[in-house]
């Protein structure tokens, strides 16, 4: 009944596989268009020298305002479409956050991350010890 | 389920005991958990409604999280919350006082000033902005805080707080993503120090265990002064006092790592045991000589008489014939006269006890004269 979770995902990380079809993502990046008739937004990030694009099916988060060169967030389902090679975050939240930290949000991610991580090594550490009966 | 389960790293780790959960911060608090560790987190054996992550005991906690999810009855909300890590739901009950509201107010003047300051329209205002802050939609921010529930093998928190956060360039999340692994490494994830029960000398397991040990010998040696009259002694003569309590704790003792001689943990009962006892007033050194003696302060006769003699020759002063000396004119005169070293503390016992025998009497909380 519920949705899954849906983790941090920076933009350039959408379109290639580190993310699995189907997958709940939350991410970020500015509004370059919209197309109102067809619901298909496109949201762009720099990164080092090179622009990403993700796709974004607005169907479920309309109407809204859109403010063309703001910064979004985004949280919704990941669909790969085969043959265009696109990929296409089906969103089921769109807020305009024009004005965010890009760095300091860059770092909490990262810091998120580290953590989990940290705390996965741990757990990989600690299971080989762990005689349960159960499993 | 072993496998992948944070909280319980040692499938076989105790509950610690229901009785010191309140030692533990946290079970005080509005933990600050990530949603997955709360949907994972085992419910204890001991009392249902609360849950461990890693020996930590909780039943309260506070989640920041986007709306994925609503369902709207006339009595509650009930709210997914994501935040990343994991979705549950929120029970958010709805107040009463928000019902009846009849239209929502029109503000009657923008500016604020031309009507002056009508409190019912602005208790209506209130109101409403009250309940337009719990009232939210897909994507919203949501604050909970609230208590952990299990009912239909579903985790979800019951809240006793939410509201809509306001968060236009994602301050909020960003510092709390920052916040939470702090708080982990340095709150949920060091393990619930338990004060501990082994009868070790080693200073964290056993300084709970010294405290009783110290509480039982200041009484023992005070029943002693008592029973024996004693007037003076030297630490050496009740030494012997503290033998049989640190023979039994060192009976109980198994194989230890740091085992202190004897002796030394007798001299260290004792040295503590007189630092109470004079802190107390009860004991004092008139002479801060290299000669260790202790005065008891209810059996020394001198220092009964020396207060006596002071309240009588200076109650015969007009200054102090009516309401008697205080405390602090009486200390004075006795550091002069009696000993330079008399605390505060052993003057107010030597005085209760004379008050005791009705040598003198108090005529206000402070002051003395002798009868």
């Amino acid at each position: 009944m519920l949705p899954l979770p849906a983790a941090f995902y920076f933009p350039w990380e959408i379109n290639i596989d580190l993310v699995k079809d189907g997958a709940s993502v939350r991410t970020f990046g500015r509004l370059t268009s919209y197309v109102p008739e067809e619901s298909k937004a496109v949201l762009s990030c720099q990164q080092s020298s090179a622009q990403c694009h993700v796709s974004v099916q607005t169907s479920l988060v309309e109407p809204f305002q859109p403010i063309l060169g703001a910064q979004y967030f985004v949280l919704g389902e990941i669909e790969k479409t085969d043959g265009l090679g696109g990929v296409t975050l089906h969103a089921r939240a769109l807020t305009c956050v024009d004005g965010v930290d890009l760095a300091l949000m860059q770092q909490a991610i990262v810091e998120q991350r580290r953590f989990f991580e940290e705390r996965e090594k741990l757990m990989n550490v600690q299971a080989p010890r762990c005689e349960s009966p159960h499993t | 389920m072993a496998v992948n389960d944070p909280g319980g790293a040692d499938a076989d780790a105790e509950e610690p005991p229901s009785m010191l959960w309140g030692l533990d911060p946290v079970f005080s608090a509005y933990s600050r958990l990530y949603i997955t560790d709360i949907l994972q987190m085992k419910e204890s054996r001991q009392v249902p409604g609360v849950y461990f992550y890693k020996n930590h005991p909780f039943f309260q906690v506070d989640v920041l999280g986007t709306v994925v999810y609503k369902r709207e009855r006339e009595d509650f909300y009930c709210y997914g919350v994501d935040d990343s890590t994991g979705v549950i739901n929120c029970l958010c009950w709805k107040d009463e006082k928000w019902r009846d509201q009849g239209e929502p107010t029109k503000c009657r003047d923008p500016s604020g000033s031309s009507r002056g300051f009508n409190i019912e329209d602005e208790l209506k205002r209130l109101k409403e902005a009250e309940r337009q802050s719990t009232e939210l939609e897909i994507g919203d921010l949501l604050r909970i805080r609230g208590t952990v529930k299990t009912s239909r093998d579903a985790r979800e928190i019951k809240a006793t707080c939410f509201y809509k956060v306001s968060d236009p360039v994602m301050a909020v999340q960003i510092s709390h993503m920052l916040e939470m692994p702090r708080l982990y490494r340095k709150c949920y994830d060091e393990p619930f120090q338990m004060p501990s029960d082994d009868l070790g000398g080693t200073e964290a397991g056993g300084s709970s265990h010294f405290h009783y040990l110290l509480s039982r010998s200041v009484l023992t040696l005070k029943e002693f002064l008592l029973e024996k009259e004693v007037a003076k002694f030297r630490p050496y003569d009740v030494e012997f006092l503290l033998h049989p309590l640190i023979q039994t704790s060192s009976a109980e003792q198994e194989s230890d790592q740091h085992r202190t001689s004897l002796a030394t943990q007798i001299r260290k009962l004792l040295k503590e045991t007189l630092s109470v006892l004079q802190d107390e007033g009860q004991i004092f050194r008139k002479m801060r000589t290299q000669d260790e003696v202790y005065n008891v302060t209810e059996q020394d006769k001198d220092l009964h008489t020396a207060i006596k003699d002071i309240l009588r020759e200076d109650t015969k002063r007009e200054k102090y014939a009516e309401k008697g000396c205080h405390v602090l004119h009486i200390l004075s005169s006795m550091r002069q006269r009696y000993s330079q070293n008399l605390s505060r503390e052993v003057l107010e016992v030597a005085l209760t006890f004379l008050e005791c025998k009705s040598d003198i009497i108090s005529t206000t909380e402070a002051h003395y004269i002798v009868l």
